[in-house]
């Protein structure tokens, strides 16, 4: 039987090669058409595999888990939507909330305004702006466990070297991340020093996307700086800014959770313990599972109202761009 | 650097003083853009410099260090497995970069080149996936993890961390962008279509390729959360949970702390001033399309 | 442990249902099936074999603090010595103190089914442990006399007359003091606080721009509320009387919680611990004057800076107060749904409970050698007196002083000590007021407790 096989596919390779542009379309295998969409499922299979796993079916279990009363140790009940009301009811999960708007209020356009700042300042042609640009891009690559040991140090309430300086120009020194409102004020600005590079490079590619004629024409029409920036930087960099702000906003919502870990812990007097954090802590530290995925859950689905909000503007920007 | 960029403002205002009307602005500028660059320097300089100080001046508040020593480095790599920790950090990285490049290109390619039913509904669905985000998934992707069997070993750390919408969204585009021509001709040459993804695709996407490589290096290289997680074997610790763990264990060790976190952050440092420009290229290709 | 998956078949009556058709699809497809099913696990614990794991965080590990290797060791030689007299056979699991205390890693290992054999609980933790039905009975492994010899060290560790968990040690609270600081600045030990208010003023004294005054716990958590709970004793406060009722908006409550409030607010306290945490560290700093701390950290100063000279003494009490410290201490358990319930119980015992020799004189090295505790054994308390374990001053003080009017931490859910927390925290650090934030925490603990299933809280 095998060397029947062995024959049939000796003759194959000898008369393959030869017939098959020609006769491609007549043999019984699958068509051209039928070859793509095979080609095309084998190419596709394991990355929607692994999205299905590790991401869709966690989501969809998250959302099952919810409706379950999880004691942590093997037992769950059904419980409808109790978690939800849990939630509802919860004043600890609205402060968390309340802090997640807070940190994104006040996060989310600092960003904006300093790495747009930036992009438009090293845009310049400087002497030395290459070497600025990496100055000023370095935080990103730091991880943010890095990142918040190292501010740790720095703030330190004795012996950290921001207070010194402040000692050492006459002032009292703050105890950065000993009252609520001062640290998160301490994680926002981190957050800022970590990410302003990233955002600016974003800002520099929209910024160099405009036409270098523009400028010309407003130059020769005796446009100041500030009126160029505003007809003609600002509606053309609508696309990068609406990006940018989808961006930040869903990144301060669901991330930072590293830099929280290892600066303040949720605290002082849960003023950094934002929504992500709470979520955490009620499910790994509590062992509330179904609270956390109710919770979560909720989350998710402010985020995709937020996205889908900014979407519809990203959109129009870039339409009246057309006109 | 510092130096360098001090230099720089010096001679440009030198210059200015000759044709003051045109240059002031630039100066001003220049001199605001060093201001900011050192500011933002300044945190990682002075991680840096304190990690080569001893015990007892690692907080006395001066950027030099009076008693230079590497007694830290040696500390943190003799007491601690900070070498294994390195390793495996390294090891994750790399496998899950090579992994990722790999499916996330096939994917991308498919979704930008070969015609199937259903094509742009499974793209969109993939986008979608952009807007669950690891941290809100945590429990249940613990739960699939435990069950797959993946938790506490390499597996586990490397796997469900491949997987992520973002680099097939900025692959496909980049293909969408790619000339047909070559493929078209390679096809009509008899090509199957791996061979003309592994032989022609593949090698015309290497600028972005490297571009992302480095991306995805440093996004799983300073991954923290799924690895705290996922692991609980010391022998698997990554690098980042080391310095989170050292950190509360040696409180105001600051001296073997700030060593600990350079050793950290030094080959991401090392790294992005090599491949600077890759690095750059590709954030800048995912703000634009 | 699959009952609910008739229940989620069944159709909900629950208000709301109308507004869900894709909720419960989703309910239907995800969770009712899958979520169950994935979380059970069918029971993977069990079915594995191999040897007995024991999660701690003390050993097998290298330190630069001699005190920690020396505890390693002893976690070390005691597993040794089990397993070459034993047949189950035991792993020691070392996890970094952080990773252990503050960490999810214990809970998500039980969730999951891949929880240790045995393991270290806290007093804070015991209920959440015994209510899921983790913690095995040690009681039919024990004699009554070992028993009586742990008198009231195992009030917290028992429901309906069974011991869950065995104490290893006794941590009572003192506050410490820096005694250079204390006589430059012209005090004596005729100056030590006795009072809560002496307390403050000594504080305020000796404070400088670097130096905290007096420092209490500032970060959230188990622990925080443990250095908490003698202040609120001391003036007869209760988080729940006798009868298991919400007593915590009293006010002892919010004289412990002004206590706090008023140190930090004048600049006494500080509002984030000096030298990171290290208490050693500031000490010898400098940045210190007194802070309150537990016993275990006479044997830190033994290792690191045996020359430095500090002094201890008991709480300060209001006026009108009577003296309480809280007694901390962690405690062996053995896992009722582990690879071999029965063995992990009988080492849990054979380690710490029984009345041969072997397991006393262990206590005694514990408490007495590699660590600097009160014995929760009279027999292992006597042997290390004899030993000369108390005879140092200060250890003579916490045995003699700070101790006898002690009183175990107790062991509260996690929604009661949230509430808590939540309490001492945003009186403490973001100066809410103190009658409102007891008002508070007063309704959700009464909240909880009212659908409260499960052993005594109290």
């Amino acid at each position: 039987m095998s060397s029947v096989a062995a024959q049939e596919r000796r003759r194959r390779a000898t008369v393959a090669p030869a017939q098959s542009p020609a006769t491609s379309g007549r043999r019984p295998r699958l068509s051209r058409k039928h070859r793509e969409w095979l080609a095309a499922g084998l190419f596709l299979a394991p990355d929607v595999l692994g999205l299905l796993v590790f991401v869709a079916i966690p989501m969809v279990l998250s959302i099952g888990l919810s409706f379950f009363q999880v004691s942590g140790f093997g037992s769950y009940e059904w419980i409808g939507l109790g978690n939800y009301r849990r939630m509802v009811n919860d004043p600890l999960f609205w402060d968390s909330m309340k802090i997640t708007g807070l940190y994104v209020v006040f996060l989310v356009p600092l960003l904006f305004c300093v790495s747009l700042g930036l992009g438009l300042l090293v845009k310049q042609k400087l002497p030395g702006v290459g070497v600025y640009r990496t100055m000023l891009f370095m935080p990103y690559v730091i991880s943010l466990v890095v990142v918040g040991v190292l501010w740790k140090f720095l703030l330190d309430e004795q012996t950290g070297v921001v207070n010194r300086a402040m000692r050492a120009a006459g002032f009292d020194g703050e105890s950065w991340l000993g009252s609520p409102s001062l640290a998160l004020g301490c994680v926002i600005a981190v957050m800022v020093w970590v990410m302003m590079g990233y955002y600016m490079i974003i800002f520099l590619a929209g910024l160099q996307e405009i036409p270098q004629e523009f400028y010309e024409a407003a130059k020769l029409d005796g446009a100041g700086p500030w009126t160029t920036f505003r007809t003609i930087t600002w509606p053309l960099l609508r696309p990068t800014s609406f990006f940018v702000l989808l961006m930040s906003t869903v990144a301060a919502i669901t991330g930072g959770l590293d830099l929280i870990f290892v600066l303040t812990n949720g605290g002082p007097a849960n003023g950094t313990s934002l929504a992500i954090f709470y979520i955490y802590q009620q499910a790994f530290g509590f062992g509330e599972y179904g609270y956390a995925s109710a919770m979560g859950s909720f989350l998710v689905l402010i985020m995709v109202l937020i996205s889908a909000v900014l979407f519809t503007f990203t959109r129009g920007g870039r339409f009246d761009d057309g006109e | 650097m510092a130096s360098d960029a001090l230099t720089n403002r010096a001679h440009t205002t030198a210059t200015a003083a000759g044709r003051r009307r045109l240059l002031s602005p630039r100066a001003g500028l220049t001199a605001l853009a060093v201001v900011l660059s050192l500011i933002s320097l300044f945190p990682v300089l002075w991680m840096v410099t304190s990690s080569f100080k001893t015990r007892a001046t690692v907080t006395d508040g001066r950027l030099i260090p009076r008693d230079f020593t590497f007694q830290n480095f040696v500390y943190v790599f003799t007491e601690v497995p900070f070498g294994r920790y390195l390793w495996n950090s390294f090891f994750i990285s790399t496998v899950i970069t090579v992994a990722a490049l790999f499916f996330h290109s096939m994917a991308a390619y498919a979704l930008a080149r070969l015609r199937f039913p259903g094509r742009e509904k499974l793209f969109g669905a993939i986008f979608a996936t952009l807007l669950v985000t690891a941290p809100v998934v945590l429990i249940p992707l613990f739960l699939v993890a435990r069950q797959l069997g993946l938790l506490d070993s390499y597996a586990g750390l490397i796997i469900p961390a491949i997987f992520n919408a973002f680099g097939i969204f900025l692959l496909r585009q980049f293909y969408l962008g790619l000339p047909k021509e070559l493929e078209e001709a390679a096809v009509i040459d008899g090509c199957g279509h791996w061979r003309v993804y592994w032989n022609i695709v593949l090698p015309m996407s290497r600028p972005i390729l490297s571009a992302l490589a480095i991306f995805f290096f440093l996004a799983n290289w300073n991954a923290f959360v799924w690895p705290l997680v996922a692991t609980s074997d010391q022998d698997l610790t990554v690098v980042q949970l080391g310095i989170s763990s050292f950190q509360t264990q040696y409180t105001s060790n600051w001296n073997y702390i700030l060593a600990a976190a350079t050793v950290a952050a030094l080959p991401m440092l090392a790294l992005f001033f090599v491949f600077q420009r890759q690095i750059v290229e590709s954030i800048k290709t995912s703000g634009l399309k | 442990m699959l009952q609910h998956g008739t229940e989620a078949g069944r159709p909900t009556t629950s208000p709301g249902t109308s507004r869900r058709r894709f909720l419960t699809a989703v309910a239907g497809a995800g969770s009712a099936v899958a979520a169950p099913a994935l979380l059970t696990g069918c029971g993977t614990a069990r079915a594995k074999g191999g040897n007995l794991q024991f999660w701690n965080f003390y050993g097998p590990q290298r330190s630069p603090d001699p005190a920690v290797n020396a505890q390693a060791k002893w976690f070390v030689d005691m597993v040794d010595r089990w397993n070459a007299t034993h047949k189950a056979r035991i792993d020691l699991v070392y996890l970094p103190q952080p990773t252990y205390l503050n960490g999810f890693k214990l809970p998500s290992a039980f969730a999951t089914g891949e929880g240790p054999d045995i393991f270290l609980l806290s007093p804070g933790d015991f209920l959440r442990y015994y209510n899921g039905g983790v913690l095995a009975d040690l009681t039919p492994h024990m004699e009554k006399a070992a028993i009586d010899d742990f008198g009231s060290a195992l009030d917290s560790r028992m429901v309906d007359g069974k011991v869950y968990a065995l104490p290893m040690e006794i941590e009572p609270l003192a506050m410490f003091y820096a005694q250079d600081v204390w006589e430059k600045a012209g005090l004596s030990e005729a100056d030590i606080p006795t009072t809560w208010d002496q307390m403050l003023d000594i504080g305020d004294k000796l404070r400088t721009k670097t130096r905290a005054g007096l420092v209490f716990e500032t970060r959230p958590g188990y622990y925080q509320n443990f250095t908490w709970y003698p202040w609120m004793w001391q003036g007869g406060g209760e988080v729940l009387d006798e009868h298991g009722d919400v007593a915590f908006d009293s006010k002892a409550t919010r004289q412990a919680l002004g206590l706090w409030q008023d140190a930090v607010r004048h600049g006494i306290a500080p509002r984030t611990l000096p030298a990171a945490a290290d208490v050693v560290g500031g000490f010898k700093g400098g940045n210190v004057a007194m802070w309150q701390q537990g016993i275990w950290n006479v044997s830190s100063f033994k290792a690191f800076a045996p020359k430095y000279r500090y002094g201890v003494f008991k709480l300060p009490t209001p006026p009108g107060g009577r003296y309480v410290t809280a007694l901390g201490g962690w405690s062996f358990c053995a896992n009722a749904q582990g690879r071999n319930p029965e063995a992990a119980a009988e080492f849990c015992v054979w380690a710490l409970g029984s009345m041969r020799d072997e397991s006393i004189n262990r206590m005694v090295e514990w408490c007495v050698g590699t660590k600097s505790d009160v014995a929760p054994r009279d027999s292992a308390l006597e042997r290390g007196s004899a030993k000369g374990g108390y005879d140092s001053a200060i250890m003579k003080q916490f045995k003699d002083e700070i101790f006898p009017g002690g009183r175990g931490e107790p062991r509260y859910p996690p929604v009661v000590y949230k509430a808590i927390s939540d309490a001492i925290q945003g009186t403490m650090l973001a100066g809410h007021d103190v009658a409102s934030d007891a008002e508070r925490a007063a309704r959700s603990i009464a909240a909880y407790t009212k659908s409260y299933k499960g052993a005594s809280l109290i």
